[in-house]
């Protein structure tokens, strides 16, 4: 019995054994020469770039999420639930998809451009460099950063409300005592995972970048890879960016610590900050620069529309099926690690009374985010390589690697979400004697049924919008959605192309749609 | 219901062993995905071949070029495939030392590359040469020579693929190479200002061209063909410089692994035949290897002819793509 209340050791045992079989049988295959990579000067530029553009890239997108989250937590208004579905949407979009919306936007002949010609002010407009990977960026995270920000407001107990109000709090006192311990749990993982996203993007940063002194370790990684086929330093790279961005994340999930949750809950009490004049004004800012910085790359995305009855057609459909299959396998990978890692974080935290330990394995899914996917799966595909037909080797790595890389994402809905339900019900149910199964379905399942449904929506989106290792992996069978779309780009149809992405974006949608509702919804 | 779940448990059941009963030979051919996509040629070489094989292709697709080395060298002697399609000249060293592959066998000559063929382990099977492409109505006068494109500070703004992630990047990095000879990292240099981007791949540079983010796009002189074909736009043009262009060949070849050498040995043979050829032009936008006695379409003679061709050998590639690189590196990531 107690060694079934540890699965969570078990998937992180098995996750550290993924990543590390997988480096090393990199570095076996590598062969010939397995000295250590001498980290040149152009490599330490490389990381310089990426870790400060990462770090701006973090901090607007943590500004502007926590800003955007404040203001949709104090304010109603028509269309708000859609608004809120939609913020989980940008994250999931394909990259290629992402680069041509900001630029239809911000680039030489975009929107912007365009518009500023017309009202008679002829500039050139170049956003190529720490513009437009900021812009690309932030246009990604921050969305998700409000999205769970939001849900974190959402978790402020009704009772602290009535006690503010009782107490007259001020706009500042209510930022300070009720909002601020609510985000500031969210803001190491936030920040440490919009951090490792950045920190490895890749085609954004050599779209926008403008130039190779602006790439990612990522850049490096794949040519070893692909071009090099030396994998020996692919390993190499791949073992310092896991351990770089290893040190940043523990650090700052140490750095911040997590304060413990509220006791109980009920459904949300009017906040008395929502008639403040001065708030009024700063959150109707907030709002409409959120739209008018958001909803325009969006926009750009329906002009796919034009030629949407041009790629419906059978090849659409499999590659439509077969994501949908690999996406729904991933999701729910991703979920069933991130239960029993979040499980195994509880118990530490709270009947062993060991949150260091509990911070780890807190850290442990934005750990697999610096992991990098081609270095891995060339790694797993080697490792399995004498007991699978190559053939079918891509069917389970592609959903396993794909599972692993919405983990983290999966995690910031259930982690936090397990670690209130031990700390609200965890001595009830204990003195109660309620163990194993009815433990979980009387104490965990009501708190924990909503998000763990918007995590696998999430989670499905990620997968479905991902090209990832499919590059490697993909063919006639294993074709999915953003392959197809690739494949179409490449055969110069770059309208079909764009109608490719607008239906990936609308299936995201629907998926985030589903998302959304079911993490706001009330517990 | 469930008499219907019967009836297609059945039906599958049945298909099945039609297929079984058939058993004809299964040749595995890997190549790349835009060339067995929807508009690529896979389709209508597959029934041409299958017309006279008795026998079954099949497509294995990878990314691009070097996705498809990448898997090769992780599948190793354990690879499924017998044939490989797709391969080009920059990486043909590189799959060479795989070791994985056997002599292609085939008679190559009268094939029409620009260069002498002598490799015994690839033949080609088309080829184009890299060109900078530009919409004529946005830029009236195009640099009449790679010279004039990168000594001109006014010159024309362009987008490039980053030589390390990239087939045609690698290709214009050889290109300077070739004009510039160890002055090009000072070329490249003097060129840096004017580069938009260097993007990961082939498809990200163009779209970015077609939305108007750059005046030329690194690509290949065929490129316009297309427009011209499948959209009927005729302000899409290759400049021609006037040292020449770099030479892009792709390449076939089949594998020592195969378990049934002679089907893929035909494979082979028929590259370089009519019925192959032929599908080339107007699918891949490339030229023939072996011109097809229809002739290649008309629009591909009003396409820009290089005076003369430029290449490196795969071997001098894969002794010189590192250094070329780095120098690459130094000059433009200032």
């Amino acid at each position: 019995m107690r060694s079934l209340s540890h699965p969570g050791s078990l998937v992180a045992l098995a996750i550290l054994a993924l990543v590390v079989g997988g480096f090393a049988t990199l570095v076996l295959a590598g062969g010939e020469k397995p000295a250590l990579l001498a980290i040149g000067p152009y490599l330490v530029r490389v990381l310089i770039f990426s870790t400060v553009q990462a770090a701006l890239s973090s901090l607007l997108s943590l500004v502007f999420g926590a800003a955007l989250a404040l203001a949709l937590a104090r304010r109603r208004f028509p269309g708000r639930n859609l608004v809120v579905s939609a913020l989980g949407l940008t994250m999931v979009m394909p990259t290629i998809v992402a680069v041509f919306a900001v630029l239809a936007v911000y680039g030489r002949s975009g929107w912007l451009a365009a518009g500023l010609h017309g009202i008679g002010i002829p500039v050139e407009i170049s956003i190529f460099g720490y513009p437009g990977i900021l812009i690309a960026h932030v246009f990604l995270n921050a969305p998700f950063v409000a999205r769970i920000m939001l849900d974190a407001l959402n978790t402020v107990p009704a009772e602290q409300w009535r006690l503010a109000q009782t107490l007259g709090f001020s706009p500042a006192q209510i930022l300070r005592h009720l909002d601020w311990p609510a985000l500031r749990g969210e803001v190491p993982g936030l920040a440490g995972l919009v951090f490792l996203v950045c920190f490895k993007s890749f085609a954004i940063v050599l779209a926008l970048g403008g130039g190779p002194a602006r790439a990612t370790l990522e850049v490096a990684i794949y040519e070893a890879l692909k071009i090099d086929l030396d994998f020996g330093r692919a390993a190499w790279l791949a073992f310092i960016q896991t351990a770089l961005c290893l040190a940043l994340t523990l650090a700052l999930n140490w750095a911040i610590a997590r304060p413990p949750a509220a006791q109980t809950v009920r459904a949300l009490a009017v906040r008395p900050d929502r008639t403040d004049r001065g708030l009024l004004a700063w959150d109707s800012l907030v709002l409409v620069l959120g739209l008018l910085f958001l909803a325009p790359p969006f926009l750009s995305v329906l002009a796919g529309l034009a030629h949407v009855a041009a790629v419906l057609d059978a090849d659409f459909a499999r590659a439509f099926a077969t994501s949908i299959v690999i996406a729904a396998l991933a999701a729910l990978m991703a979920c069933l690690m991130a239960l029993a890692l979040g499980g195994a974080a509880r118990r530490f935290r709270l009947a062993a009374r060991m949150p260091r330990l509990a911070a780890l394995y807190d850290a442990l899914p934005n750990t697999l985010l610096a992991v990098p996917p081609f270095a891995l799966t060339a790694g797993l595909f080697l490792a399995i390589r004498p007991f699978v037909d190559p053939a079918t080797a891509g069917y389970i790595l592609l959903p396993l690697i794909n599972g692993l890389g919405a983990l983290p994402f999966a995690y910031r809905f259930i982690g936090p979400r397990i670690m209130i339900a031990g700390e609200r019900y965890g001595r009830l149910s204990a003195s109660l004697g309620l163990r194993g199964l009815d433990r979980l379905k009387i104490m965990d399942w009501p708190i924990l049924a909503r998000p763990l449904g918007a995590a696998f929506a999430l989670a499905m989106a990620l997968s479905f919008g991902d090209f990832g290792v499919v590059a490697l992996f993909g063919g006639t069978e294993l074709q999915t959605l953003p392959y197809l779309l690739y494949e179409r780009l490449g055969a110069y149809r770059l309208e079909e192309a764009s109608s490719i992405g607008l239906l990936i974006v609308l299936v995201s949608f629907v998926l985030a749609l589903l998302s959304g509702r079911l993490s706001h919804a009330a517990d | 219901m469930f008499k219907r779940l019967g009836l297609t448990l059945l039906s599958l059941g049945l298909a099945t062993g039609a297929a079984l009963a058939q058993s004809k030979p299964v040749l595995t051919v890997y190549t790349y995905s835009s060339f067995s996509g929807k508009y690529g040629p896979a389709k209508t070489i597959e029934e041409r071949f299958e017309a006279t094989c008795n026998c079954d292709l099949q497509w294995v697709t990878a990314e691009d070029a070097g996705s498809l080395v990448g898997r090769l060298r992780l599948e190793g002697e354990s690879t499924k495939a017998d044939v490989v399609v797709g391969l080009d000249m920059n990486l043909a060293a590189e799959a060479r030392n795989l070791k994985l592959f056997a002599p292609h066998g085939v008679d190559t000559k009268g094939v029409a590359v620009p260069v002498e063929w002598e490799d015994d382990t690839f033949i080609p099977f088309d080829w184009g040469y890299l060109a900078f492409v530009y919409d004529s109505n946005k830029l009236k006068t195009p640099p009449a020579s790679l010279k004039e494109l990168v000594e001109n500070p006014n010159g024309p703004k362009v987008v490039l693929q980053d030589p390390r992630t990239s087939a045609p990047g690698l290709g214009f990095l050889l290109w300077m190479r070739k004009v510039y000879g160890d002055g090009a990292d000072a070329a490249w240099a003097q060129l840096k200002p004017r580069v938009v981007t260097f993007t990961k791949g082939w498809s990200e540079a163009y779209g970015l061209f077609l939305k108007g983010e750059a005046d030329m796009v690194m690509s290949y002189t065929t490129s316009p063909a297309y427009h011209v074909v499948a959209e009927k736009k005729d302000n899409y043009r290759a400049a021609a410089f006037s040292e020449g262009h770099y030479l892009h060949v792709e390449l076939a070849g089949r594998t020592r692994t195969t378990k049934q050498p002679e089907l893929a040995k035909s494979f082979l043979d028929f590259v370089l035949t009519e019925p192959f050829q032929s599908a080339i032009p107007e699918t891949n936008w490339m030229y023939p290897a072996k011109n097809p006695a229809s002739g290649t379409p008309a629009i591909f003679k009003d396409m820009v002819q290089p005076s003369k061709a430029l290449i490196f050998t795969p071997e001098e590639v894969l002794e010189n793509r590192r250094a070329f690189t780095d120098g690459w590196l130094n000059a433009t990531s200032r």
